[in-house]
């Protein structure tokens, strides 16, 4: 009983005692302290190069990339370019739409 | 803002070395951080603020030896528990608080009222041992494990310093009338 008593005790104290620190530049003054370091985004070209390589070779060896090729012959010229002005149609729509939820949530 | 956040900053920044992923990281744990070493240096603001901001270098530079199995901010409590021991070993800012002179403040509660009641004065009676674990049990809202691994120690330890630290503040707080009002 005591110990749950002078646990609440403390608690509360140190509950009391708890400061929120406002930023006031701070993590500007550690961001400019921070020393430059090299760019290693090419790992992921150079990942992404190995895997494209990889698929294209699995593809060709298995007759995938063939058979793709095949189904766009059969495919009529007017659903294949309907299909790519979509994409523009449609990221326009998705842009304006993040934008606008972006707005909202400000 | 989520561990999984946390997880994904941590990524951009040790593969791509990005420092928005970083500067976002800092935002988040700087409050924390600062509040740690502002109680471990008895209110010292510019010291405290130089060690978080040695932290988060060190957390920077380091980044890639963080291997997820705690939480990052167990990690970053870990590196600024490290930063504040080697400073204070280096300036040897804690010669004013030896154990006999600890214990002389733990027994003697002279002009103490409960109005000018400060976690400093508090906190000044403990050993640095028991006011680190302290801190992060109370303060930090740390569990047992988290403060072990911080602290680099077993968990009986880490028990015991938190149980001895709060008989002390008990015995402190309660001569000084705190809770009575």
């Amino acid at each position: 009983m005591e110990t749950t008593n002078a646990n609440k005790m403390l608690k509360d104290f140190f509950s009391e005692q708890k400061l929120e620190i406002a930023d006031n530049g701070f993590s500007k003054r550690v961001m400019r302290k921070l020393p430059e370091q090299t760019d290693r985004s090419w790992i992921v070209w150079v990942f992404a190069a190995i895997g494209t390589a990889i698929s294209l070779y699995l593809g060709i060896n298995a007759g995938i990339i063939e058979q793709i090729m095949l189904l766009f012959k059969h495919v009529s010229i007017y659903y294949l370019v309907g299909g790519v002005f979509c994409f523009p149609l449609l990221g326009t729509i998705g842009f304006y739409l993040t934008q606008n939820k972006n707005l909202q949530i400000i | 803002m989520s561990n999984t956040d946390d997880i994904r900053w941590v990524a951009q920044v040790a593969v791509f070395g990005d420092k928005n992923a970083f500067d976002k990281l800092t935002c988040k744990y700087q409050s924390s951080i600062r509040r740690f070493f502002l109680n471990l240096t008895m209110g010292d603001s510019p010291l405290s603020d130089d060690l978080a901001q040695e932290t988060f270098i060190k957390a920077y530079l380091n980044i890639t030896s963080f291997k997820g199995i705690s939480g990052f901010s167990t990690w970053l409590y870990r590196i600024a528990y490290n930063v504040f021991y080697d400073s204070a070993r280096a300036q040897k800012h804690y010669d004013d608080i030896d154990e006999q002179a600890i214990d002389n403040q733990h027994h003697t509660l002279s002009e103490f009222s409960a109005e000018k009641m400060d976690i400093n004065k508090a906190i000044k009676i403990l050993r640095k041992e028991e006011q680190t674990a302290v801190l992060l049990f109370y303060m930090e809202d740390k569990t047992h494990k988290e403060i072990a691994k911080i602290m680099n120690c077993p968990l009986g330890t880490v028990k015991t310093h938190i149980l001895k630290g709060k008989e002390k503040l008990t015995v402190y707080l309660t001569k000084a009338g705190y809770g009575n009002n």
